[in-house]
């Protein structure tokens, strides 16, 4: 179905947020339309063209520098989340422009080197003409189970920034989906940034998608992993997320908390690629069974746990020069022996 | 292959069409606007099966838009697809719907202004629709007591019932069958299922048609036949074929799906009538994923065999699922047991084929025409027979081909020729040495997360459906050919070229026909009023006709060209002989004992015009009376990941016997192709419909799963060959080739994943759950009998992870 549009054009973010004001706030009946914004549409013109989405008036937030971009920050003025202070937090922050493309996510030297998760997730994200376009705002926004960009940010610990007329709020990447397309953006709002803590040079991230195909394919589902270890395999911190599996991206708690605090064995890899799968509440859809993705989200999640309790303690012996045991090293051969 | 007696064909060559065309300056459908030209839009049902109450068209009109309705187009009824003699022909369509069968049925159709008046005019429409229960499966839709699809169809004139919404069954036996199973020493059946997939082909179907001031139309169709496109117009609006004048333009690919008049040329043509204006009209790609797909087919086969792997006989049951409309079920039934017995030398053989009405998109052809269904069931079942019976299936196949002096039935059973070209040997043993066939591992003797494997399926198309006697299969082809004043030449044919490089061929044909260099050789534009008459581009017979057409009537040429310069030379026609002479690049003739009487072809032609005598011409028509099988074999190599499922394509060993091959780099290309065609339809691809007859999909790609360059093996993983054979009844020794690189790609897939992990499957495709799910109950199944299996690790890995989640 083709359908027809008004267009709003906004040229700053200030315009753009009075565009997105309540109706009453702008002088206008409470019954006008409301406004929704569109970065790179690729999720809007595939439901206008659907009929799923009927708004009469779409504002087009792609032409907004401000929303572009990656950079490191050691302060924020803004205050930390939960009204904590602003302040030095360890390695400072990265802060993505809501409006910075997935193709931006794949080039960029922070992400490289800070967040191999989310690159990894960009590099299997649709195809190179969507990557141009699509943003990351509007992946978060449109809220879907696969939305590939929010395990990793899951795992990093992101949050999102929401800014109206009337301020800024920030919303832990977790608590921003709330359902199937349900996000609680308000509608007067538009999401200017995504920032997470600079992971700590011990750790690794990692993401994987299984799709129908290679590329151009949306995930039947998808794990990242966060691992912040020492040489010794003592786990500081273990985050694990899933995508596809339930009505939202979702973070595995019980499998998180059977690594934190522990010394990563294959064993305990094992129970908590388990625990993970059983954190998966997956449905049956065209892309794939209930079944399989609870089964394969369980492989998915020991191997990529696997592969980075191994980096994370390569770093770390690295960095403190403590040589790993033989009983490591045989660890090491093996995991990478079954990533082959 | 390419011989030393070739001078252009066997040589890369640039193409004609490849600068337009990379250059974005080719002009599709899409790209033609004509003044005063309107925009149509198409009102489409959203429901799967509905009776159409009212419509009203008032608020469309208020807009400025011109509407049709039921009520404005011809109450004919016809089959948009007339390849099947009209008396054989199932008719059951109109130009808008009498009643909704599928959802995407046209409804109704408006002309404005601009396409986003149109789109607003459209949703205007108001349709009472009342709705009726939606079948989906083709065995509920044969139970008694089912909704009835239709009523009555027209078979040629005559009405016939529908009983059961069973749209046509066909049987056919041969030989004594229940002897030759009673003597069997083994006897393997199975049954088969095959998905309902889309074309994907890469541009939408589309129209413009300008309506004409002394009551003609001019029609350029997204379309494989201007001619057929030409009889159905004038047939349904009545409408002289003098002045209906259907175009050619290049078309974006069609894997079939335009054999067929597809649905928005003649509502088009409606449109333009009633506004008296030209209208375009093009579908959205989801309108298109709703339009048409292959046939999903359910195959029971059985076959009968000596110990010794000789076949005695055969037995196959078809369920095919036509969707909403029939567009050549009647044919597809009969080709399907022809692409069995023409695999294999098979004396005794039973067939009972059964097309069923549902109410999804309609299924037609798709490379191949239920070549790679049937192909898929046969040489799984040939693997299978040949595991049982302790055989190498290479030396099972080799044993039973039909090949050089067997008799093979091209497209049905009115379609039986004998085979005079024969390269399967060749194929499967060069395969068989690239692969490393002999190497390959013992079926199900893999153990580990990865487990590798290499299959073999081996196939053919018919190259056109030739035949000796007319048959119920409309075939043959024409061409004009004519000498220009400076010696080059026009060639006039009505073909399609689908992107495959048809008419590159055709050109290349007719320029080593006539000794000139294939710069001098160009095809002219093409009209049906100006060609004469091809039936279309499909049945892999584009060159095999098509180019066989040009080459009859370029050997007419040459000797006109022989017969003129004899007389300028005043030297006997006999005595003359045409070569190509690379000095003057061109062909030059002469005569060998008076080496001084030598004039050059362009020197003839410009005689000719400056003598004011006449253009060197001649048109003719070409049946062929063969349709020799193009033979392919597939070796593909797969990696199987029993955690996850998911399969990746190493190596494949792609091997054709096409006759001459005219174009190397293009018929690589087709078998490529093939492949990733083949690939999709064995492991990815599946349009699925929900119970009330909507796609799952909603005519998105990114579900539609067609595999990209992406799943293709690396390109130094690709080996192409070809057999060094030359047909004696095709153009310079050429067959086909575009069907035949798909037909056997599934079958070589299924095996190559039995190789790995020693399951079988039956159904496609062969998806990442399925074969988790196969896995894991033969991992079951061990544990169970208690057996201990080698190399622990990864397979622990498996059931640890796998196993004990649920
Ligand atoms: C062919 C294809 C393949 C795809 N493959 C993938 C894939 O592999 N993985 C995946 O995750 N997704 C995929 N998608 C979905 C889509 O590309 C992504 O969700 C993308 O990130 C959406 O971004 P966008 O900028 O295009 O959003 P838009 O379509 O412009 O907007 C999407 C939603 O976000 C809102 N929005 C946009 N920007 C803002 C903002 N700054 N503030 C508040 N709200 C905003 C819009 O109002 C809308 O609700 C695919 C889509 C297509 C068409």
């Amino acid at each position: 179905m083709q359908v027809e549009f008004e267009l709003l054009m906004p040229k700053t973010l200030s315009e753009a947020l009075t565009m997105l004001a309540p109706a009453a706030e702008r002088g206008l009946a409470d019954s006008s339309t409301p406004v929704m914004p569109i970065a790179g549409g690729t999720n809007v013109i595939p439901d206008l063209r659907d009929g799923r989405l009927r708004p009469a008036v779409l504002m087009d937030v792609s032409a907004l520098d401000v929303l572009r971009g990656i950079r490191r920050e050691n302060d924020l003025p803004g205050g930390l989340p939960g009204g904590l202070p602003g302040g030095r937090h360890g390695g400072g922050f990265i802060i993505i422009g809501g409006g910075t493309t997935i193709a931006t996510l794949l080039t960029d030297p922070l992400i490289a080197q800070h967040a191999a998760a989310l690159r990894q997730a960009a590099a299997v994200f649709a195809n190179p003409l969507v990557r141009n376009r699509a943003t990351v705002a509007g992946n978060l926004a449109d809220a879907s189970p696969a939305a590939d960009t929010a395990p990793p940010l899951l795992v990093l610990d992101a949050e999102v920034e929401l800014t109206s007329r009337s301020g800024t709020r920030w919303a832990p990447v977790e608590a921003f989906m709330v359902g199937v397309r349900k996000t609680v953006r308000r509608p007067a709002e538009l999401i200017t940034a995504i920032r997470f803590p600079v992971p700590p040079a011990n750790s690794a991230s990692a993401f994987h998608k299984v799709g129908l195909r290679k590329a151009d394919a949306i995930s039947v589902l998808s794990v990242a992993v966060l691992v912040e270890c020492d040489a010794d395999g003592l786990c500081h911190k273990a985050r694990i997320a899933l995508g596809s599996v339930a009505p939202t991206p979702i973070r595995a708690r019980a499998a998180e908390d059977r690594l934190q605090g522990q010394v990563l064995t294959p064993a305990l890899i094992e129970a908590a690629a388990r625990l993970a799968a059983e954190a998966a509440r997956p449905i049956d859809d065209l892309r794939g069974s209930a079944v399989y993705r609870q089964r394969v989200v369980g492989v998915v999640t020991r191997r990529l746990l696997t592969a980075v309790v191994d980096q994370a303690r390569k770093v770390s012996s690295q960095f403190f020069g403590e040589s790993p045991t033989p009983e490591e090293q045989s660890h090491a051969t093996q995991s990478h022996h079954t990533q082959s | 292959m390419k011989s030393e007696r070739f001078r252009v064909l066997g040589t890369v060559t640039r193409r004609k069409d490849g600068i337009g065309k990379i250059t974005g300056r080719e002009q599709y459908v899409t790209d033609i606007s004509l003044p005063r030209m309107l925009h149509g839009r198409i009102l489409s049902s959203p429901y799967a099966h509905a009776r159409i109450k009212s419509i009203d068209v008032s608020a469309a009109e208020a807009l400025g838009a011109v509407c049709i309705t039921w009520d404005d187009i011809p109450k004919v009824r016809y089959n948009e697809r007339i390849v099947t003699v009209p008396w054989a022909l199932h008719q059951d369509h109109y130009v808008l719907a009498d009643k909704v069968r599928r959802m995407g049925e046209a409804v109704a159709a408006v002309a404005a202004e601009t396409e986003a008046l149109a789109e607003q005019a459209v949703r205007a429409i108001k349709v009472e629709y009342e709705l009726l229960p939606v079948i989906t499966d083709p065995v509920t839709a044969m139970q008694p007591g089912a909704p009835a699809i239709y009523d009555e169809v027209l078979l040629g004139d005559e009405p016939v019932k529908i009983e059961r919404n069973i749209a046509c069954t066909r049987e056919i036996e041969e030989g004594d069958v229940d002897k030759a199973f009673a003597e069997a020493d083994v006897i393997i059946e199975r049954t088969y299922k095959t998905p309902k997939i889309y074309h994907s082909q890469m541009e939408t179907k589309s129209v413009v048609c300008r309506p004409e001031p002394d009551g003609g139309i001019t029609v350029w169709p997204t379309t494989q036949s201007i001619h057929n496109v030409r009889i159905l117009l004038g047939r349904i609006f009545g409408i002289p074929l003098s002045k209906v004048n259907v175009k050619r333009v290049p078309i974006g690919g069609t894997f079939g799906s335009s054999i067929q008049m597809n649905p928005p040329i003649p509502i088009g043509v409606a449109l333009a009538l009633k506004a008296r204006r030209p209208v375009k009209l093009t579908l959205t790609r989801e309108e298109d994923m709703h339009d048409h797909t292959r046939y999903p087919t359910q195959i029971h086969l059985k076959l009968a065999a000596k110990r010794d792997g000789t076949l005695l006989g055969a037995e196959m049951e078809l369920l095919a699922d036509i969707g909403a409309h029939n567009i050549q079920a009647y044919s597809f039934l009969g080709v399907t047991i022809g692409w069995l017995v023409s695999l294999y030398r098979i004396p005794n053989v039973r067939y009972r084929g059964t097309a069923v009405y549902t109410n999804k998109a309609p299924s037609c052809a798709m490379q191949g025409f239920g070549n790679p269904q049937v192909t898929f069931a046969v040489e799984t079942l040939m693997d299978e027979l040949a595991e049982t019976l302790g055989m190498d299936p290479l030396a099972s196949k080799i044993k039973n081909y039909v090949g050089m002096g067997d008799t093979f039935w091209g497209q049905g059973p009115m379609v039986r020729s004998v085979v005079q070209s024969d390269g399967v040997q060749e194929l499967l043993h060069q395969g068989a040495a690239w692969i490393g066939w002999q190497d390959r591992p013992k079926s199900g003797s893999q153990t580990g997360r990865y487990r590798r494997g290499i299959g073999l399926a081996r196939g053919f198309h018919t190259s056109s459906a030739g035949a000796p006697q007319p048959g119920d299969v409309i075939d043959f082809s024409g061409a004009l050919v004519k000498v220009n004043q400076d010696g080059s030449v026009d060639v006039v044919t009505a073909l399609m070229d689908h992107g495959g490089g048809t008419l590159e061929a055709v050109a290349k044909l007719v320029a080593e026909a006539l000794d000139m260099p294939l710069e001098k050789v160009d095809i002219a534009p093409a009209e049906t009023m100006s060609t004469v008459y091809d039936v279309v581009t499909h049945a892999t017979r584009g060159v095999y006709a098509g180019g066989g057409a040009a080459v009859k009537v370029a050997g007419q040429i040459r000797q006109e060209i022989i017969d003129t310069a004899a007389r300028f030379l005043n030297v006997m026609p006999e005595a003359l002989t045409i070569e190509y002479d690379p000095e003057v690049d061109q062909g030059v003739v002469f005569s060998r004992s008076i080496p001084d009487r030598r004039m050059t072809i362009g020197e003839i032609a410009t005689r000719c015009w400056t003598n004011s005598w006449k253009t060197i011409a001649a048109v003719d028509s070409y049946r062929p009376v063969n349709c020799p099988p193009a033979y392919v074999t597939t070796f593909v190599e797969v990696e199987v990941d029993t955690w996850t499922g998911q399969v990746r394509t190493l190596r494949a060993a792609l091997g054709s016997d096409c006759g001459t091959v005219i174009n190397p780099d293009m018929a690589a290309g087709q078998l490529e192709g093939g492949l990733s065609k083949g690939m999709g339809f064995a492991l990815y691809e599946n349009n699925d419909w929900d119970v009330a007859g909507q796609l799952l999909s909603k005519g998105y790609l990114v579900d539609g799963k067609t595999p990209a360059i992406m799943e293709m093996p690396k390109p130094e993983d690709i080996g192409v060959y070809f057999a060094h054979t030359c047909e004696p009844s095709g153009p310079f020794g050429a067959k086909g080739i575009g069907e035949a690189a798909t037909n056997p790609v599934a079958g070589a897939f299924a095996n190559a994943i039995h190789n790995a992990i020693g399951v079988r499957f039956y159904e496609l495709p062969i998806t990442p759950e399925k074969i988790l799910a196969a896995v894991r109950r033969k991992t079951d199944a061990v544990r169970e009998k208690g057996e201990s299996q080698a190399g622990g690790e990864p397979e622990k890995g498996l059931v640890g992870t796998g196993g004990e989640l649920q």
